[in-house]
Formats: structure tokens, C-alpha cells, sequence
């Protein structure tokens, strides 16, 4: 029996190949995910322990309490440890902000280059990649990426501001490696000697004290030695414990991209499933004849069982092999492809395929495709041994059963109740996640519904090409809803795919639309102002500046300070604006001349939290002027972004904080006035003020819409692999059923059907069979983004991207093409009179 | 051992025009080097327009692969086949697939019709696939002929055997081709739907003047033709005309032996 298996599985190696590459895709995408990640920890966990070689002991400050002060160590605490014994030398870390000034004259990026201190001596943990350290406080070191950025280089001089934004001149006397550490990554940093560092952050305290231990102490011993030195209020932990840690911390970061890789890995194994399933199904029935002359000649039914699932096992085996080998390809690709794009990822490290992935790649792929050949394997043991002698084979006819209505019913309306429910809900992750639910039981619905669309469904996207194709046309839609379970199986595979792509289309086109909409409502500016750091304010001299030029029509400055406010203690951030022609904020009710004297408008948010109405009193906490009372004058939307969450007059804000500096301003240019010539007046005024960022509208949606459409491209790539894996099920599908149907083919051929026609007739099957999957994908997908968009915020502009979902079905129409090349090459190549004979 | 067109001819006045398939020396082999079949090693012969001839032979006498090359089926290693005055022999596929299509009909042993389409669509199929109209008056003399017009809208498997193979009969007549192969047209059917099989197609001969080659093993089947033709070894070897089964059986039994 064994022997029979495999004898016939070598029969058909084309076929094992085809099957096996389904499951192997999806068992590549996921063993590749965790070649990946591991390779990064591996990479980060190597790094980690290098740096953390030079160190023996490592104090950090004690998680901090206050929100506003961020963890740090005192400086005198440098002085204590350099005191304890066993210590030989110990450094203290200082890092901040420190505004590199660009070529241009301004702040370089969009957020301050961080400052830190480079230290001397064995505790030099800055890899120095040119030039040198900074010996003197006129020198500093830039990273390597910001220089090349922003054409530095060593010997260049550098100018950098401080915290109180006055301007320094340093030598620029090397370039350093940021290495895994994600925020100067993102920013960018200078480096400077410990002393200049302290100078140029403002920052009087350390954010970490390194220990070198003397001769002969241990780790354990100088870290006790320590501890005891500084008393209680800080973290001290030995070198190893510390990159320990580390690497802890990027593995969670690692852990995220796991999770999210796998998700789409699942969804992949779960289309490969469906392959399966649908290829052993077809395999068995057209060797019916074949295990009924096994039954005949005296196998049992468990042996005919048996040998399906042994085959089923070996094609798992074989596709998790490649898988892997697919998957460690995909790993070093994707590797190479982030280092490239610049992701701050440890270099030279080989990929890693640990046995665990060895282990999970192989159980997944046998355990999926055997557990997809189970159902097939259970209606081989029910061919009864007569069927050997049957001269053909019966087509199977399919009757739509009660149970599958009562089924497919049942399912359909709980998904459709629950996904009513979850829309009903207040927006929220809880409404989303019952939206999801929901969702899926109505896809089980449509699984277990499929065969009963796909006749009426194949007669409505068959029209066209049926009346196009002529002959081949119609008779291709006729063999497309010929066995309609089976092509159902096909076309949901591809659904799969289709509907996920269509809800993340049909999401972020509603997210785009529903930003613009408002960007345009309640941000009608031309240009914003903002400092670099957002922190920081600017000084009020440049709104002046810009109220002067006549080619503005109105300039906003808002101005902002944390405080408390209310009787709980908490805080928030209680501001106002600059009065300008044309703007009018939102309110809930009336309009902002509401905002007298001795009255604020808050955000519904603190209204909330603080338990108000409009007509209350609302205590703030001010700088100048105590504790003020003050009525709430009326309420706002805090979606609107505009106003401070607690907005009081202009004139009152000053007598509360003093002359606090503007924290952002929005500008709007006179009408006729060309973008060109408004930009440049703006960017004039500015040019003083370096750390001063002027952005355009255009550019702030160009930016978001930049970042929506490289995740929206992301999640569909992604994506694409499950809609790969349903094609290679329409190709098996239709490979099998071009094979069943040798004889018709040869029929047709005979009665004059060229082969031109007999491939376009088996092209137009896939077509049909790619657009019903399409179809039902994209009715579904814009079905639950819709209810998706409902349960994330109120007042969506719900937008369907129509373009996006029609090239979705006309490249799943295309790809069905594709799929069926190699089939119909098959069938038009076969001989007639060969075709004819079998059978 | 040369059976020609005019010797046929000469027998009756409907047998004047030329000969519908005329073949020349006509070989065919499979493999090569020691394994080599020969399959048909020159066979010389002509079917008259309007005449229902049927091949015969022993197993692997080579009357299916007859045949086949004669219907543009397979191709020929050596020779000449010619269908009115078209020389297949040489033809790219497309233009053989045309020209089946245009003037030969074909009724197999089993496995005739497609099994999603109905009676009627199967009937019509060489005409759809052709792009050509049916002729309404000739569709419904066919139908009649072969006793189908209740059945018109029935898929095959709702048909029995025999009316299968009359709706194949049907198909082939339809498109009024200048000849119809036959190939063991009445092999799965019990004896009395064969003989009625058999009988449309020598009516439609007689009252249509179609040309019609019947390859068979069944002596009382070759006896509804005018003339049988016997095939050993790849070659033609003997004829009789106006066959009975007995004269038949005997000229087998003759080759047998």
C-alpha cells in the first residue's frame, strides 16, 4: 500500500511540485519571520553584549514618578561611585537636545539633534567610524548618517544651538555610528566632551553612570560596592544584567514585527489550506476507479484512508523543506532590503534558523496539509470497489442540501447581527474588535454558502466574455459553475485576499478623506509655524514681523502652558490665541465671541475628566496670578486640534503666564497671493529664527498621505502572498480539471475548436473563476470596512477608493489569465487521437 | 492489390462524382529504431461521395489509425491523403482544425457530446464553433430522422446510450460535411439501439447522399455499408460490396487464418 502511494505520487511530479509550492509559500512566509526577527536579536543581543563588555557596572535612575521631569541622576552621584571601592573609573552620560543648524540656516530636520557626551577612556562606548573623539570643548562629532544628510564632513565647522537657543561653533573632528539606538536614529546627534555636553543640553545630571571595576573585582562585588555607595533611588545592575536588558527591550520591538508578520502568515496558511483541501478533493475523485480496484483487490478502507493521508504527509514534508529554504531566502532579502532603506538593524550577522523554526516550520506545514487532506481522505474510504468497474466516471451533481442553507444561514445572520452590534456601539477598539467577529462568521457563511453562488455569479461576470469569446466563452462559463463546490473552493481562496485588500483600501481611503475633510474644515491654513522642538516657543517677534506683510491675510498665534486645572490635580494644557480676521474655531454651541474676560471654552475631553457643564466654574492654577476661578463659557470638539484644551482670552493669558512665547502659528495668505510668493515672505521672516519650521498645508497632508500610502502598499504586498497562493490553487484547480476533462478537449478538437480557442477557453474559465473571487472580495471588503470605519471615530467620511478596487479585479481577473497559461498550453498540446483513447 | 475510385464508380450511376477521401501509399510508424510499429506500411485507397464504406481488420490491424490520418486526426509518417481536393497531408494544425470543421464530421464509440451542454446545443456545436447558422429545415429533417425532438433540452446524462449516439449522429449530419467518420459508433450499445444507430446513418446516406467510413470489428455492423474494406497489418488486403454478415464473417474469417 505504501509503495502504491508513493509509486503514484512519483507519477506525478509536476502535480506534488504545484500542490506543495502552495503550502511552501505560506510555510516560507512564516519561518522566514522568524529567521528574521531572531537574526535581528541575535544581531542586537551580539551588539548589546560588545558594549556592554566595556562596562561592569551600569547605574540608571529609578523609574520616575513625574511625568514632566523625565528619569535622571543627580551629578553629585557621579562623585559618590567614583568613591566606592572596587570602582576604578566611572562616567556619567549625558544626553539632550542640541539644535544642529543646517546649511540652510536652519534647524536641521524635524526634530532637534540630540546632544550627547562623548566619553574618554576604556568606558568610550561611541563608535568612532572617522576622525577622532572630541578632546577639547571646541570640538564635537556628528553622526554618520545626519552628515551625510546634511553635507558635513570632518574638518567642516558646525553650528549648533543650545537649550536657550544661542548659537556655538565647533570643530567637526570625526563621525560616529549611532548602532541600535532607535531615538538618535530618528534625530540625529552631536557629540561633545561631558563637560560641553552639560553646556550645550542644559542638562546639569546624567542619564546613566558607567563603572569600570578595579583588578580583580567582580562584577557582583563593585555593583554591591556601588549600590551601597549611592543608597537607595537608583537602578544599579551589573554589565551583563544591562545588556541583559537591552536586548530584552529590542526584542519586545522585534516581538511587535513578529506578531504582525505572522498575522498575515496565518491568513496565508489558512488560503494554502483551502488549496489543499480542494486539491486532494479533486485527486480523489478522479481516482475513484483507482482505489476502487485498490478495494477490490483487498484493501482495507482504512489502508485507501491511509494512503491519502500518507501522501498528504509527504507533500507536507516536501513543501515545508522548501519552505524553509524559502523562507530563510525571503529572511535574508527582507534583511537586506531594511539595511538598505536605512533601518538602524545590526549588520554582518548571518540569518538564524534555529531548530525551533525547524521544528515549527515542519509541524505547520504537515499539520496543515494533512489536517486540509482529512476530509478528502474520509470520502476515499467511500468509494465502493464496483466503482472499478464502472466504464466513466459520473460527473458529481451538486444539489444545494437544506442543511448547507440551514448552515450558511445561520452563519450569515450572526455575522451580519454581530457586525450590526458592533457598528451600534460607541466608536472604539471594543466596537472594532466585535466588528471583526463579526466579520469573520459571515466569511464562514460565505465559505459554507460559495457553491450556491457560484452558478448565478459566474452567469453575471461570464457575460461579457461569454458574449466575446464566443464558443469558447460560453462553454467555459458552463465548466466554470460546473462543479460548483470545487470551483467555490477555488474562487474563495482568492476571496480571502481580495477582501482583506479591499477593507484595508476601503479603511485608509475613509482615513484620508475623513483627515482632508477636516484638514479643510478646521485647519484652513496656508502655512504653519511651529518650533522644532515642540516643546520650545518662539519668540513673539516673528508673529509681529508677519502681521506687518501685506500679503498675508491673517496670522494665528497660539500660546500654551501645562498646569492644573480643576480640584483633582490634573493637568492640562491651558493656552489662547491671537485674534485674526476669518478665524473662527469651532464650537459646540455658538460661537467664540463667547470667550469674554474671566471665561474659558474647553474641550469635551476636560469637560469629562472634570466632571463640567457649560455655566461651571473651573479653577486654573496660574504663574502670575493664583488660583483663578473661571466660567466655562462653552465646549468644543478636541478632533478639531485646533484650540487649546482649555482656551481663555488673549489678554487674560498674559496676566495669568506672563509673555510666553508662541508655541505655533497658522497663516493664511491674501487671496491672489501665489504659493510661491506667500512661502518665500513666511520663510523670510523665519530665517532669524532657525529653530522655527515653516510647513505648508499641502505638505502636512502630503506627509500624512506619504505615510498612508507606504502602509497601505506595505500591508498590501503583504497581502499579496495570500492572493499569490489562491492563483497557484486556480492554476492546480484548473490543471486538475483540464486533466478530468482530456476527452471533452480532444472532442472539441476534433469538431473543428482550434487551439487558439480551446486556451481561450479555458482562459476565460479562470477569468470567471478570478472576477467571482473578486467580486464577493470586494463586496465583503467594502461591506466591513464600512462597518470598520463606523467603530473608529464619529462622523466618518466614508470613502470607497474605486480605482483601487477595480484594478484589484481587474488584476485578479488578469492573475485567473495567468494562472491558467500553463493548463491550457497543456490541453492544446495534447494529442487528439491520444486524448481520445484514454479513459 | 490497387482498389481505385473508378472501379467503385463503375458500379452505379450514384457513384459518378469523385471520390470524397482519396489516399496514397499512405504509412504511419510510432518509435524509432528497433521498437518501431509500423502501423499502416502503404496503404492505397478511395471512398466514394454518397457511399457508407466500413473498414475492417483484426485487433492492431491498424483500421483505427486508418482512420485517424485519413480525418486529419494524426499525423502520417509517408504518402497522401486528399479530402475532395484538399491534400491534408502537410497542413499546419490550424488549417486541419478548419478543415475538420468545415468538412468532416465525426461520431466516436463513447464519449460523443459535452456533458454540460443540452441535446440540442450539442447538435449545433460544429456550427457554433464555426461561427456558421444552422439550416432550420435541414436541422429539423435530423432531428426527425433520428427521433429526438422530445429530447432537445436534455443534458447527455439524462439520455440513454443509444440516444446519446443518435445525437452524435445528428451532430455529424448537421454541418453537412463531405464525409462523417464513423469509429465503432455502435461498440457500447446493446443490439437493438445499434441497429438503429445504424440505420440513420445508411439512411442518411441514401436520402442525404452523405459520404460516411465506418471503421468496426462487428461483421453485422459492416454489413449496413455498401462496400467493406479489410485492413491486416497496416495493409489493405481485401473488399467486398454490398455486404451481408455471413459474406463478411467469412472474409474475416479468411484474414484469421
Amino acid at each position: 500500500m505504501v509503495k502504491a502511494t508513493l509509486a503514484g505520487l512519483l507519477a506525478h511530479r509536476l502535480r506534488l511540485l504545484l500542490t506543495s509550492l502552495a503550502i511552501a509559500l505560506g510555510v516560507g512566509f512564516i519561518a522566514g519571520t522568524f529567521v528574521l526577527t531572531d537574526t535581528i536579536d541575535a544581531g542586537f543581543s551580539r551588539r548589546f553584549a560588545a558594549a556592554a563588555d566595556k562596562v561592569d557596572v551600569a547605574v540608571l535612575p529609578a523609574p520616575g514618578t513625574d511625568r514632566q521631569v523625565p528619569p535622571h541622576i543627580p551629578a553629585a552621584a557621579l562623585e559618590k561611585v567614583r568613591a566606592a571601592r572596587g570602582v576604578a573609573d566611572a562616567q556619567g552620560l549625558v544626553r539632550g537636545t542640541s539644535a544642529l543648524i543646517g546649511k540652510d540656516g536652519k534647524a536641521a530636520g524635524d526634530y532637534p539633534t540630540s546632544g550627547l557626551s562623548v566619553v574618554e577612556g576604556p568606558l568610550n562606548r561611541t563608535e568612532i567610524t572617522s576622525g577622532a573623539a572630541p578632546k577639547t570643548d571646541a570640538q564635537a562629532v556628528l553622526d554618520e548618517n545626519t552628515a551625510k544628510t546634511r553635507g558635513f564632513k570632518v574638518g567642516d565647522r558646525i553650528t549648533v544651538l543650545d537649550s536657550r537657543e544661542a548659537r556655538h561653533e565647533f570643530t567637526l573632528v570625526g563621525l560616529f555610528d549611532v548602532g541600535l539606538d532607535q531615538e538618535l536614529g530618528y534625530t540625529g546627534a552631536v557629540g561633545y566632551t561631558t563637560a560641553m555636553a552639560q553646556r550645550m543640553t542644559g542638562q546639569r545630571v546624567f542619564t546613566e553612570i558607567d563603572v569600570v571595576a578595579a583588578e580583580g573585582v567582580s562584577q557582583e562585588q563593585a555593583r554591591t560596592a556601588v549600590a551601597a555607595a549611592l543608597g537607595p533611588g537608583y537602578q544599579v545592575v551589573t554589565g551583563e544584567k544591562f545588556a541583559d536588558d537591552l536586548a530584552k527591550r529590542n526584542g519586545a520591538d522585534t516581538g511587535i514585527l513578529k506578531t504582525g508578520l505572522l498575522l498575515f502568515g496565518l491568513v496565508a496558511m489558512f488560503v494554502a489550506a483551502l488549496v489543499i483541501y480542494n486539491t486532494f478533493t479533486i485527486l480523489v475523485a478522479q481516482r475513484t476507479r483507482e482505489m476502487a480496484l485498490l478495494r477490490c483487490i483487498g484493501a482495507t478502507r482504512g489502508q485507501v484512508f491511509g494512503s491519502v493521508l500518507l501522501e498528504s504527509t509527504v507533500v507536507g514534508l516536501l513543501s515545508s523543506a522548501l519552505g524553509l529554504l524559502l523562507g530563510y531566502g525571503l529572511s535574508l532579502g527582507a534583511l537586506t532590503a531594511l539595511t538598505s532603506l536605512g533601518a538602524p538593524l545590526p549588520t554582518g550577522v548571518a540569518p538564524t534558523l534555529t531548530p525551533r523554526t525547524i521544528g515549527l516550520a515542519v509541524a505547520l506545514g504537515v499539520i496543515v496539509t494533512v489536517g486540509a487532506a482529512l476530509l478528502p481522505a474520509r470520502t476515499a474510504t467511500r468509494v465502493a470497489p464496483i466503482a472499478a468497474l464502472r466504464s466513466q466516471i459520473e460527473e458529481r451533481t451538486f444539489r444545494t442540501g437544506v442543511v448547507r442553507m440551514v448552515l450558511a444561514a445561520l452563519f450569515l445572520l450572526a455575522g451580519a447581527g454581530v457586525t450590526a452590534a458592533g457598528v451600534a456601539m460607541d466608536p472604539g477598539e471594543t466596537a472594532l474588535f466585535v466588528v471583526m467577529a463579526g466579520g469573520t462568521v459571515f466569511f464562514l457563511g460565505v465559505l459554507v454558502f460559495g457553491p450556491v453562488l457560484v452558478r448565478p455569479l459566474g452567469a453575471l461576470v461570464g457575460w461579457l466574455p461569454a458574449k466575446l469569446a464566443g464558443v469558447p466563452g460560453r462553454l467555459a462559463m458552463d465548466n466554470s459553475g460546473r462543479n460548483p463546490r470545487r470551483s467555490a473552493t477555488t474562487t474563495v481562496a482568492l476571496t480571502v485576499g481580495v477582501t482583506l485588500m479591499t477593507l484595508i483600501a476601503v479603511i485608509t481611503g475613509t482615513v484620508r478623506t475623513t483627515f482632508t475633510e477636516r484638514l479643510d474644515e478646521q485647519f484652513p491654513v496656508d502655512y504653519l509655524i511651529q518650533p522644532q522642538d515642540r516643546d520650545a516657543t518662539l519668540p513673539r517677534a516673528l508673529g509681529q514681523g508677519l502681521r506687518n506683510s501685506p500679503e498675508l491675510a491673517s496670522v494665528v498665534a497660539f500660546r500654551e502652558k501645562i498646569t492644573k486645572v480643576g480640584d483633582r490635580g490634573a493637568e492640562f494644557r491651558v493656552g489662547t490665541f491671537t485674534p485674526a480676521p476669518g478665524f473662527r474655531p469651532e464650537l459646540d454651541k455658538g460661537s467664540i465671541a463667547l470667550l469674554t474676560p474671566g471665561t474659558a471654552v474647553i474641550g469635551r475631553h476636560v469637560a469629562t475628566d472634570l466632571g463640567l457643564k457649560v455655566g461651571d466654574r473651573i479653577t486654573v492654577r496660574t504663574a502670575r496670578a493664583g488660583t483663578v476661578n473661571l466660567r466655562v463659557a462653552a465646549t468644543f470638539n478636541p478632533e478639531s486640534g485646533v484650540l487649546p484644551p482649555v482656551t481663555v482670552p488673549e489678554g487674560d493669558f498674559d496676566r495669568y503666564f506672563g509673555a510666553v512665547g508662541d508655541s505655533r502659528m497658522m497663516i493664511n495668505a491674501r487671496d491672489g497671493v501665489g504659493a510661491d510668493v506667500g512661502r518665500r515672505i513666511v520663510e523670510a521672516a523665519a530665517q532669524p529664527y532657525p529653530t522655527a519650521k515653516v510647513a505648508s498645508a499641502a505638505e502636512v497632508r502630503g506627509q500624512f498621505e506619504e505615510s498612508l500610502d507606504m502602509m497601505v502598499m506595505i500591508i498590501t504586498g503583504l497581502l499579496g502572498l495570500a492572493v499569490l497562493i489562491s492563483l497557484l490553487g486556480i492554476a492546480n484547480t484548473l490543471s486538475l480539471s483540464v486533466h478530468e476533462r482530456t476527452r471533452e478537449s480532444a472532442l472539441l478538437r476534433a469538431l473543428g475548436l482550434t487551439r487558439p480557442q480551446l486556451r481561450r477557453m479555458l482562459s476565460v474559465e479562470a477569468l470567471i473563476l478570478g472576477l467571482i473571487g473578486a467580486l464577493v472580495g470586494v463586496a465583503l471588503g467594502v461591506g466591513f470596512g464600512w462597518a470598520a470605519t463606523r467603530t473608529m471615530v464619529d462622523d466618518v467620511a466614508f470613502q470607497v477608493p474605486v480605482t483601487q478596487i477595480l484594478a484589484f479585479v481587474a488584476l485578479s481577473g488578469l492573475a485567473g489569465i495567468v494562472a491558467a497559461v500553463l493548463p491550457a498550453r497543456r490541453a492544446a498540446r495534447a494529442s487528439i487521437v491520444g486524448s481520445l483513447a484514454t479513459g | 492489390m490497387t482498389l481505385t475510385g473508378g472501379e467503385v464508380g463503375a458500379r452505379g450511376a450514384r457513384e459518378k462524382a469523385a471520390p470524397a477521401v482519396v489516399a496514397k501509399g499512405l504509412t504511419k510508424s510510432y518509435g524509432r529504431g528497433d521498437t518501431t510499429v509500423h502501423a499502416l506500411r502503404g496503404v492505397d485507397v478511395s471512398f466514394a461521395t454518397g457511399a457508407f464504406t466500413a473498414i475492417m481488420g483484426p485487433s492492431g490491424s491498424g483500421k483505427s489509425t486508418l482512420m485517424h490520418c485519413l480525418a486529419g486526426l494524426d499525423t502520417v509518417s509517408g504518402g497522401q491523403v486528399h479530402i475532395g481536393d484538399v491534400e491534408l497531408t502537410g497542413l499546419g494544425d490550424k488549417r486541419l482544425t478548419l478543415l475538420r470543421r468545415e468538412r468532416i464530421g465525426f461520431i466516436f464509440q463513447a464519449f460523443n457530446l459535452l456533458p454540460t451542454l443540452t441535446a440540442e446545443q450539442n447538435i449545433r456545436l460544429p456550427l457554433d464553433i464555426a461561427g456558421r447558422q444552422a439550416d432550420q429545415d435541414l436541422f429539423d429533417r435530423v432531428v426527425e430522422t433520428v427521433g429526438l425532438r422530445d429530447r432537445l433540452g436534455h443534458r447527455p446524462t439524462e439520455l440513454s446510450g443509444g440516444q446519446q449516439q443518435r445525437v452524435a449522429v445528428a451532430r455529424a449530419l448537421i454541418s453537412k460535411p463531405q464525409v462523417i467518420f464513423a469509429d465503432e459508433p455502435t461498440g457500447n450499445l446493446d443490439s437493438r439501439s445499434g441497429a438503429e444507430v445504424l440505420s440513420f446513418l445508411r439512411t442518411s446516406v441514401r436520402e442525404l447522399g452523405q459520404t460516411i467510413v465506418m471503421v468496426t470489428h462487428d461483421p453485422v455492423a459492416a454489413s449496413y455499408a455498401d462496400r467493406v474494406v479489410f485492413l491486416r497489418d497496416g495493409l489493405l488486403v481485401s473488399e467486398i460490396h454490398r455486404p451481408t454478415p455471413q459474406s463478411v464473417l467469412d472474409t474475416l474469417m479468411k484474414l484469421e487464418a
